[in-house]
């Protein structure tokens, strides 16, 4: 039920500075299975993240799709797995500095400025910052964020035992997160845009045939009412135009992802979306600016995809290194 | 069983070696409503036997009236971390999952008996304060954003022996996370008037304490 593990301590050295072969930012698998590949490879190599090691993957219960684990893996812990053998290879981490400004300066010296004033130097940067839940933009939504309204349902799922809430959202995010609220909330009502869920049919056929779970499609939540607190969601029925209104105590909200860009929007080239585009060796149009995982176009928001394109963007950095030691 | 393996307890070991001064772990139980009062004890004892500069003491929050004066707590189970003065830091319930991290964090502040990670600015404003500053952190064991709210509460105390910080296992106080309309964490309430939702900058909490004295 509990572990007690030693959650790497946010206090640290501070990284050791000079030259980095290799700047990484973003400390999800994406960043951190480039940093195992790199550091294992010799390379010198500093990874920067805006709050802790993990990424979204941190925040999923349970992780039942990625090779190796058949009984699953808590998305936590497979993180915490990931980031010491980063470190084993001789990775510097520093986290809660937000990366906000990439500032290419001449062929093999990129630098990179932070939040907290600090600048780094590397002769290549991957951009690994994944993305965030979207908002709706809806009345409610901002006024009682941290009142009822939740992104997190590992974090928040706990606190809404025997009480109603609704998953806004039946993709996978929705649903597997929507599982971990069944354990808690006395009843879960789930409602979703389109007519049918997009979520893999494992998910529905465990969620939705749930005693507890009850399902609205081709439903468009307009507002979320309250007091002090959550009281109420309000949703349209898309085929009618029939407006419902269904008590609520707590509103997890799962309507996609939207990539962590801005800092980069003056750089490098974004799709439609926002994420950023890049050949297939995860070359951005900069010269020495990489790109993998959510972040990246067309990408399928997996922790396999995502490990994947890191281990791509470490091989280029190698290839990349070797040709400017041999232009020197 | 023990909580701890072995490949934890010796990095706790290591984390907890060489501290200046010594910490007491002093846990007060309660005979009922406590599902996790024995799963706390073990794991304080636990704590304590992988340094010599720390202890656990037990007591009963329905017995010891002395010591419950003494700490000044008001609900259990309850542990306060006691370094060569008592700084102020105490959990409420179960630090387990993230919130063992800040436990540990807090037992090297009272071991080291100043902030270790408060930038000067921060410090410097504690050092002004005149009134008493009261910081309840409420966490999850599952929130992995928990914990800096809670530890960065933890640096506030030991900067200050004017603040006061309670992290709080909102579960297992589910009575005063209603009346507090807990419903995310990390939850900061600031001299129960001003709340900071989620792991905010130290420069946040401080404005909130401002606004609050």
């Amino acid at each position: 039920m509990f572990d007690f593990k030693v959650a790497e301590e946010p206090r640290k050295e501070a990284p050791s500075g000079g030259l980095y072969d290799y700047i990484i930012i973003g400390a999800g698998p994406a960043g951190l299975s480039s940093a195992i590949y790199a550091a294992r490879d010799g390379m010198k190599v500093l990874v920067l993240e805006k709050e802790v090691v993990g990424g979204l993957a941190a925040t999923t219960e349970l992780i039942e799709n990625y090779p190796g684990f058949p009984e699953g893996i808590a998305g936590e812990e497979l993180m915490e797995r990931m980031r010491k053998q980063a470190e084993r290879f001789g990775t510097e981490i520093v986290e809660f500095d937000e990366v906000t400004k990439v500032e290419p300066v001449k062929k093999g010296l990129i630098r990179v400025h932070t939040a907290e004033g600090e600048t780094y130097e590397g002769k290549v940067v991957l951009l690994a910052t994944g993305s965030q839940p979207k908002h709706l933009g809806i009345p409610g939504e901002e006024e009682f964020y941290g009142r009822g309204v939740s992104y997190c349902a590992t974090c928040d799922g706990p606190l809404y035992k025997g009480k109603r809430v609704v998953v806004i959202g039946c993709g996978n995010s929705g649903l597997q997160e929507g599982q971990n609220l069944l354990n808690y909330a006395s009843e879960v009502t789930f409602i979703e845009f389109l007519d049918h869920s997009p979520a893999e049919k494992i998910l529905q056929e465990r969620v939705m045939n749930h005693p507890k779970a009850t399902c609205y499609f081709n439903s468009q939540v307009v507002e979320i009412k309250g007091d002090e607190k959550v009281t109420a969601v309000v949703f349209k029925d898309r085929a009618t135009g029939e407006l419902k209104e269904i008590p609520a105590d707590g509103v997890f909200i799962y309507v996609g992802y939207k990539p962590d860009t801005e800092f980069v929007k003056d750089l490098v080239e974004l799709n439609r979306w926002g994420y950023i585009k890049t050949d297939e060796k995860m070359r951005t149009k900069v010269e020495g600016v990489l790109a993998a995982g959510d972040v990246r176009a067309d990408n399928l928001a997996q922790v396999t995809v995502a490990v994947s394109d890191g281990c791509k963007a470490a091989m280029t950095t190698r290839e990349y290194l070797a040709e400017l030691k041999s232009e020197a | 069983m023990a909580l701890l393996n072995d490949e934890i307890r010796g990095q706790v070991a290591e984390m907890l070696a060489g501290l200046p001064n010594k910490v007491k772990l002093v846990t007060f139980t309660q005979p009922e409503n406590c599902p996790y009062c024995d799963l706390i004890v073990e794991l304080m004892q636990e704590v304590a036997g992988t340094s010599p500069q720390v202890t656990s003491e037990v007591y009963d929050f329905t017995v010891h009236k002395d010591k419950v004066a003494e700490y000044k707590i008001d609900k259990a189970p309850a542990t306060a971390i006691v370094g060569a003065k008592d700084y102020g830091m105490r959990f409420f319930g179960i630090p387990a999952n993230y919130e063992f991290g800040t436990l540990l964090h807090g037992i090297q502040l009272a071991g080291h008996g100043h902030a270790l990670e408060l930038d000067e600015a921060t410090k410097g404003f504690l050092a002004s304060l005149e009134k008493p500053v009261h910081i309840q952190v409420f966490v999850t064991p599952t929130c992995p954003y928990c914990p800096r709210a809670a530890t960065l509460a933890f640096e506030m105390a030991t900067a200050s022996d004017l603040v006061r910080a309670d992290v709080i296992e909102a579960q297992e106080f589910m009575e005063l996370s209603n009346a507090y309309n807990v419903m995310g964490v990390p939850l900061n309430v600031i001299n129960d008037k001003e709340r900071v939702e989620g792991a905010a900058p130290a420069y946040m909490i401080v404005e909130a304490i401002k606004k609050s004295i």
